[in-house]
């Protein structure tokens, strides 16, 4: 549905984006992860086709962005990391403005008014100016409005930012119920625990570079799952520690919480060289595992090397 | 909906028509209009009237035009005012107020976005003119005027706002703050109506000593409106302006253009001769009234009328004004002047 293909974005001698791929299959929620300045908002501009490229390919639905960008604006729904609203416009006069704005019948527009405001929950609010809503509100609202046209595609920067808890849950359960309404929908965002809830594939961006894409499960898995360990052992930890530390396989080891957790490289065969290491010295280990980073570890391991 | 309708009645019209006027600021802009315009309006009638019960010498007649002068200069000045207020803000404030991106990535093209800002703004000042017109129908009650000078003045006035409003609209495309768009509009409406007009003052047309007729003022001078208007109102060239004359005087020996000229309503022009000739009183040529203005002698627009050639040229200005601002205006454009090299790849990612 979506493919970036070395996808390259200059501003002078800096690059915003470095040759940048990845694909989203339909109906994925793609998740994409980066720093401030990393180039999420840029690829996102450059896929709603308010940005030039400086080389590289992007389409939508093989349409592509820099050629098609009528085509590409019909299948995608947009909404800004920063967007503003009008004053003097009720929620429901805004999203029929919108609507007819990409040309939607007359008679149709109340009842797509209507369904949306039913979907993101604000149905009392349609005659409240929607300058006054908080920006939770605004964010729903501006989320109808992407939908105004029924798109394929949602692109979403930051949809959830600034939001309290709740409301970032609600944002959630909507794009779940978008999902299910068979969108494809890209998503940056910075709270990475709900994207590992929420999203089914993940990018992770940094300085313009994409350092690893996949699925979610694969890139949490690749980055981080059983490279750290979490050793308990009784009475005897910095005995423990004495024999760790030379291992070669071992990067680092340090107490954490009266438990042991040690970087190193390697596979599960690895960390049974460690344990039996231990366990070779007298150490008595009551507890051994792989310590779980989940997509913050992945996202700190990714933003803090080069994984190429 | 065909695409000239489209174009005409975008949804942006309908929302800026909504949203202007719900706010208190239009009400107040209208009533001070008025008032301002009947204010002035009624000065200078109690002006005049004074003078010419002092004198002795005012006639109903000149009643009429002298007013009808001042008020049509005073009204084309306050739109001078409220048209760039209008309109600089209206692609800038998109910009600003971060709604820009979300209509660049609708059907709705660039150039019906700024058609739409437009309409929307003249449309205001089009009301400002309609309801301005049972002050203008004050001139009627002393005569001196015929109702096509009328039209004609307020096809030149309309025509001006609808050039400050391109000017306005294509500078709020250029600059992205608000602020600097309408300081560069006033600016532009400064050098339409006043520096137009000084033009003629500062580099006037060198009139031929042998020429039996009076040159035309250089055609700039038409880009503003005074000239114009002026010569609406009075049927006549206005004498003095946009010429220099031989040896530093005033008009060319036996021409119309000597002298102390004054200019009656009836359209016959009188001048005391500073020239070759000095000092006697003629009554020189005489231009006739043609109806709605007087005739230009020469140059570029030669048997033209002054506000014709007038709104040829601010047509010509909104032109290039719209081009631009459509060119200007999307995020992305259709050809570059120059295409930069991407860097080499550093590594795959």
């Amino acid at each position: 549905m979506i493919a970036v293909e070395q996808l390259t974005k200059t501003y002078g001698s800096r690059a915003a984006l470095d040759h940048v791929s990845f694909e989203v299959p339909e109906r994925e929620i793609f998740g994409f992860v980066g720093p401030n300045g990393a180039g999420k908002t840029t690829t996102l501009r450059i896929l709603a086709a308010l940005l030039e490229p400086s080389d590289g390919r992007a389409y939508i639905d093989g349409a592509d962005v820099t050629k098609d960008r009528e085509k590409v604006h019909a299948k995608i729904g947009y909404m800004p990391d920063f967007f503003g609203v009008y004053d003097q416009l009720t929620v429901g006069e805004y999203l029929d403005f919108y609507a007819a704005c990409y040309r939607q019948p007359k008679r149709r527009r109340q009842k797509i008014v209507d369904d949306l405001l039913a979907l993101v929950g604000m149905t009392e609010r349609k005659h409240q100016l929607v300058d006054t809503l908080s920006r939770g509100l605004k964010q729903r609202v501006c989320l109808a409005r992407s939908l105004v046209h029924d798109p394929a595609v949602l692109l979403l920067d930051e949809p959830a930012s600034g939001l309290d808890p709740r409301a970032r849950v609600e944002m959630r359960e909507i794009l779940k119920e978008l999902q299910g309404m068979g969108k494809t929908i890209i998503i940056s965002s910075h709270i990475l625990p709900e994207l590992t809830e929420l999203c089914t594939m993940i990018g992770i961006i940094d300085h313009g570079r994409m350092r690893a894409t996949g699925s979610v499960r694969d890139v949490i898995a690749r980055l981080s799952s059983g490279r750290r360990l979490r050793i308990t052992v009784i009475d005897e930890r910095d005995a423990a520690l004495e024999i760790l530390t030379p291992l070669a396989s071992v990067r680092h080891a340090e107490a954490v919480n009266g438990a042991i957790e040690a970087e190193y490289d390697g596979d599960e065969r690895t960390a049974s060289d460690i344990l039996v290491a231990l366990t070779g010295a007298g150490i008595r280990v009551s507890s051994f595992a792989p310590v779980d980073g989940g997509l913050e570890d992945a996202f700190m391991r990714a933003t803090s090397e080069d994984v190429g | 909906m065909n695409a000239v309708s489209r174009a005409l009645w975008n949804p942006i019209v309908a929302k800026e028509y909504r949203t202007r006027m719900r706010t208190w600021r239009s009400p107040f802009a209208i009533t001070l209009y008025i008032v301002l315009l009947g204010g002035i309006a009624w000065a200078i009638f109690t002006a005049l009237s004074l003078t010419a019960t002092s004198q002795f010498g005012g006639s109903p007649t000149n009643y009429g035009q002298e007013l009808f002068t001042f008020l049509i200069l005073f009204q084309v000045a306050l739109l001078a005012f409220i048209t760039p207020a209008l309109t600089a803000g209206s692609i800038s404030g998109e910009r600003e107020r971060q709604t820009i991106d979300l209509l660049f990535v609708t059907p709705i093209r660039p150039f019906s976005i700024i058609w739409g800002k437009l309409l929307a703004s003249l449309s205001f000042v089009a009301l400002l003119l309609v309801i301005s017109v049972p002050i203008f129908s004050l001139v009627f009650l002393f005569g001196g005027i015929e109702l096509d000078q009328m039209v004609y003045s307020f096809a030149v006035t309309a025509m001006t706002a609808l050039t400050l409003g391109f000017i306005g609209v294509a500078f709020s495309t250029l600059f992205r703050r608000t602020l600097v768009a309408t300081v560069a509009a006033y600016g532009g409406a400064f050098v339409l109506l006043a520096g137009c007009y000084l033009y003629g003052f500062l580099f006037p047309v060198e009139a031929d000593p042998n020429a039996t007729t009076t040159p035309a003022p250089p055609a700039i001078t038409l880009v503003s409106p005074v000239i114009p208007l002026l010569t609406i109102a009075t049927n006549a060239p206005v004498p003095l302006y946009g010429v220099r004359y031989p040896n530093g005087g005033y008009g060319l020996a036996g021409s119309s253009a000597g002298g102390n000229c004054s200019t009656q309503p009836n359209g016959v022009t009188f001048c005391s001769s500073t020239g070759v000739k000095g000092g006697s009183v003629q009554q020189l040529t005489a231009v006739q009234p043609t109806g709605g203005g007087a005739t230009i002698s020469t140059g570029l627009f030669q048997g033209w009328q002054y506000w014709q050639a007038s709104i040829v040229m601010q047509v010509m200005i909104c032109l290039v004004a719209l081009g631009f601002s459509a060119l200007v205006l999307p995020p992305v454009h259709r050809f570059r002047l120059r295409r930069r090299p991407a860097p080499s790849p550093v590594h795959g990612s």
